[in-house]
């Protein structure tokens, strides 16, 4: 069921190649919200930053409103100056889980006065003892070089300046994966873009709330304050999960192109994720599932609690090398993931919403 | 502020248990707001009316301390750490009860103090009996107890993290002007040693337009100082991030902007580990655009810490204007 004009390729490259570190999302949302504005009725940012898109829900006369937030959060994880040291070299700490193994001659974008271009170093391992050679590798002993003099970084960089990771995203496979910084999550605004395109042709009852939202990677902060501004009676959370890969145990990953994993377990409304489930196999969409045993460090986990609470349900993408600035995955698990969401999004109605508070 | 500082940093008031600290407070700035109330918590608010929405300017009042937790036949009483309290700093130390009572620390048998652990300390305080005849009951907090003192131009004293800040709001109110842009309200809160609790409810109840914290932070010009490009006597700091937030842009520039107006020094601090009460007034309700002031402090968390005096005053300069003039719309 392809949707005329909408390449989810084109829209994840693009979002992927966005700059929006935590706390600075900016760049990111523009895009999102310049492809939002295409399938919804009104698109604003919140007190916080969150981008929140609305399309009315078609009830017939006299049924109670009532509403699906779908969220994905659009900050990605980076770094940030805190001291700009002798030589003109940047020391940087993490915004987000970065892992220092997979910085080292990484190329980067500073984001002084104007964006630098640099890279991070360290002892080169000629220079290094074997024993030096063969200790763990943190953040402390690497640094940012931009190639400037001391006296010029300190005219173009100050402490607090962000760091993105800079790299184009690739295809591979043909045009079947794709590779680069930030899949995580931009892979789950693009499923919620492609849901949004999805319902341009479709009726649904529920008002839906598209979320892209802030500052997730350093404590699901966004998701806290639109979970309470919006308020939605129910509520999606859309995120990558751990793919398949050599030296992983099958039990803990799930394989790209085999679909949307749909979450299990206590962060999860059992109604709404068994309802996930039934429409996957009615529409026959390939899907796998995943239980999580409690917190799914997901936004899902900061929606459940809000307010009163709010059911919640957790879809995956499955996706390589987490955190780092080649994340693969597989375009047809986003495409199918956003027909699921738009096939919930469809099935809703007032009694469905109204049986979740039923137990 | 000398003496003010002084009075703020002898009291007692671990988390939990900031009456007399607030107490002190409400009489030391009464004159000087609109109204004054407290909550369910026992977060202290006091108010200044003007023209545009609330600014919630919020500085904690308790400190760290110990809990007891058992008291044996001798008297010798087990503790635990309220707040971020190290076992090895409590060696020696007196602490102090709420009525008064001192006790002193010491550490059982050890084959190296790398062994030194929270069970293998204990608190003396000359009782030489369980309760009922042990004046001290199980669940009794203490904290430090150590004198205020000048040294050069820097303060000495237990508990400047946060009362440096809660004399600095104090001082603020004193000074505003008469006709104010924004309401202010001057938010002493508890219980944020141990998770920001009332800046939580404070923020909730209030629902200000716009949040900013007053805490001290660490510094990074000690001997082999871990990386923090913050030093004591080089101004206040205007924080960019800590664990608990990334303070809005906003709220970051237009702090940046009244210093250099000012022309007072200050920095920019990004703190790797450590939170303060803008973390929990940033995600109140939709989200509240906060920043943090942060008073370069050493010591932090230990019977010693210390501010520079001139910090303080440049802190408090920039407070005064920051509170006078309005506020960027979002």
């Amino acid at each position: 069921m392809p949707v005329s004009g909408f390449k989810i390729k084109d829209v994840l490259m693009e979002l992927s190649a966005a700059t929006g570190v935590s706390g600075d999302e900016g760049a990111a949302i523009d895009v999102a919200a310049r492809y939002f504005r295409q399938y919804t009725d009104r698109v604003k940012r919140d007190r916080f930053g969150n981008l929140i898109a609305f399309k009315e829900g078609k009830l017939p006369a006299g049924e109670p409103r009532f509403s699906l937030a779908l969220a994905a959060h659009i900050d990605e994880i980076g770094a940030m100056v805190t001291q700009i040291a002798r030589g003109g070299f940047l020391r940087f700490t993490a915004i987000g889980g970065i892992d220092p193994r997979t910085l080292l001659g990484q190329a980067v974008v500073v984001h002084g006065r104007t964006p630098l271009k640099g890279v991070v170093g360290a002892l080169a391992p000629h220079l290094l003892a074997e024993r030096e050679r063969r200790k763990e590798l943190t953040l402390e002993k690497l640094y940012i070089d931009v190639g400037l003099s001391e006296a010029e970084a300190r005219e173009q960089v100050r402490v607090g300046d962000l760091i993105s990771l800079d790299q184009e995203p690739v295809l591979l496979n043909g045009e079947k994966c794709c590779a680069g910084k930030a899949m995580d999550n931009r892979a789950g605004v693009a499923v919620l873009l492609q849901c949004a395109a999805e319902l341009a042709s479709m009726q649904h009852r529920a008002d839906l709330y598209f979320i892209a939202t802030v500052q997730e990677e350093v404590g699901l902060r966004g998701a806290v304050t639109a979970a309470y501004g919006v308020s939605p009676d129910l509520a999606v959370a859309v995120d990558v999960t751990h793919g398949a890969a050599p030296g992983l145990p099958d039990h803990e990953v799930h394989s790209l192109g085999k679909g949307p994993v749909i979450a299990i377990g206590p962060n999860i409304h059992p109604a709404l994720g068994e309802k996930l489930h039934a429409l996957a196999q009615s529409y026959r969409l390939p899907y796998q599932i995943e239980p999580v045993a409690g917190n799914t460090h997901t936004d899902a986990w900061a929606f459940q609690v809000s307010r009163e609470g709010i059911p919640t349900a957790l879809v995956s993408v499955p996706l390589r090398y987490m955190h780092t600035a080649v994340e693969l995955l597989n375009l047809d698990d986003l495409i199918a993931a956003g027909q699921l969401l738009a096939f919930l999004s469809r099935s809703l109605d007032g009694a469905f919403w109204e049986g979740l508070s039923c137990y | 502020m000398e003496a003010l500082l002084k009075k703020l940093t002898e009291t007692f008031g671990p988390s939990g248990e900031e009456a007399a600290v607030r107490t002190l407070i409400e009489a030391e700035i009464k004159d000087s707001v609109d109204r004054i109330f407290t909550d369910n918590l026992g977060n202290l608010f006091a108010l200044r009316e003007g023209a545009g929405p609330a600014i919630m300017l919020s500085a904690h009042m308790d400190e760290i301390g110990v809990i007891i937790t058992h008291i044996d036949e001798h008297g010798f009483m087990r503790l635990a750490p309220v707040g971020g309290m190290a076992p090895h700093l409590l060696i020696g130390q007196r602490l102090r009860f709420r009525d008064g009572r001192v006790a002193t620390v010491y550490h059982e048998k050890l084959k190296s103090l790398r062994d030194l652990e929270w069970s293998k300390l204990y608190l003396d305080g000359g009782a030489a009996a369980a309760p009922p005849e042990n004046p001290v009951a199980v669940g009794d907090l203490a904290c430090f107890d150590q004198p205020f003192q000048r040294a050069g131009g820097r303060y000495l004293a237990k508990a400047l993290d946060d009362r440096a800040g809660c004399a600095l709001l104090i001082e603020t109110a004193r000074r505003l002007p008469r006709e104010l842009p924004h309401t202010v309200c001057f938010v002493f809160s508890v219980q944020e040693e141990v998770g920001l609790r009332g800046a939580t409810t404070a923020a909730y109840r209030l629902k200000p337009a716009y949040g900013l914290a007053v805490d001290v932070t660490r510094v990074g010009d000690t001997p082999k100082a871990p990386v923090m490009a913050v030093s004591l006597g080089q101004g206040p700091a205007i924080k960019i991030k800590d664990s608990s937030v990334i303070c809005h842009p906003l709220v970051r520039r237009f702090m940046i902007d009244t210093a250099a107006e000012l022309g007072i020094p200050y920095q920019l601090e990004v703190l790797e580990r450590g939170g303060t009460d803008a973390g929990a007034i940033h995600l109140s309700r939709e989200g509240v655009p906060s920043g943090v002031l942060s008073i370069p402090c050493r010591y932090i968390h230990t019977p010693s810490e210390m501010v520079d005096a001139g910090d303080m005053e440049h802190a408090l300069t920039l407070l005064v204007k920051l509170c006078s003039k309005p506020w960027p719309a979002l």
